[in-house]
């Protein structure tokens, strides 16, 4: 193949899995979407007595600007943290992240914050659209 | 499948691209002082085929870490830096092996000059990728 053909058609292979690459990705984001919202907010994590809904969002939005809001913002549209509205990712995938933390970006809050503390998190944070 | 599984793939795939862009880079840039002898010939094919792997390991590498990632093209913190790196690295890399898959070992070594100034670009950004990457190790539990 002549040098000019072949430079075109090896630009288009690299654009062609770039843009592969972002539709398989996008897919994959609206199918964590999808996935997140077969479950209540508090799924298979304990709550406390007596909690509504209701009760475990206004719990969450508390416990959110105790020790969430000063990195995500206190409308948690974000800050040095990244915005929260319309989170793509599954309850489980949430608490995993408050409980661990991310290496370099984000603490830890296992030890702060218990179970019934998450699932209020995680209610509110659902409730973020 | 849980994503805990594809954070162990992304990791053992995505050495296979970073090592052999690097040995591709290696075997171009020694063919180069040896154009006129027999050997850098072999030297080119043995980078062409390695290049090749590479763009193959480089798309299950996209693959495993999007599926990883549940789909998050960019992300923040170091991840985002990682993206920034390796989306560019991966175009550059599938076009650089279509490249030679096209023209294998034909040109003039001017073109090979131009060719290796882009496969030189190419392992500055799998190399920074890489670097991101590694710090990502455990954020993906």
């Amino acid at each position: 193949m002549k040098p000019p053909r072949a430079f075109l058609v090896s630009v288009a292979a690299g654009l062609g899995t770039l843009g592969a690459a972002t539709g398989f990705g996008l897919v994959l984001q609206a199918r964590a979407h999808a996935l997140s919202h077969e479950l209540p907010p508090w799924a298979g994590l304990p709550l406390p007595a007596g909690a509504t809904p209701e009760t475990l969002r206004i719990s969450g939005r508390k416990l959110f600007l105790a020790s969430c809001a000063h990195c995500h913002g206190a409308d948690a549209l974000g800050d040095e943290g990244p915005d929260l509205h319309g989170l793509q990712v599954s309850d489980r995938r949430i608490a995993t992240v408050i409980r661990r933390g991310i290496p370099d970006e984000m603490p830890s809050f296992a030890k702060k914050h218990s179970p019934a503390d998450i699932a209020a998190l995680i209610a509110y944070l659902r409730t973020l659209e | 499948m849980d994503p805990g599984f594809w954070a162990e793939a992304h990791g053992a795939i995505v050495h296979f691209p970073i090592a052999l862009t690097f040995f591709a880079a290696l075997c171009d840039t020694v063919a180069l002082p040896l154009w006129s002898r027999p050997v850098a010939g072999q030297l080119r094919t043995a980078s062409g085929i390695a290049l090749g792997c590479s763009a193959l390991g480089g798309i299950g590498a996209a693959v495993s870490g999007l599926l990883m990632t549940r789909g998050d093209l960019l992300g923040h913190g170091a991840l985002r830096l990682h993206h920034l790196f390796a989306w560019p690295a991966l175009g550059l890399l599938v076009a650089a092996a279509a490249w030679r898959v096209l023209r294998w070992n034909s040109g003039t070594r001017g073109q090979h000059v131009v060719y290796l100034v882009v496969l030189f670009t190419l392992t500055g950004l799998v190399a920074a990728a890489g670097r991101w990457g590694g710090q990502l190790g455990q954020a993906y539990p």
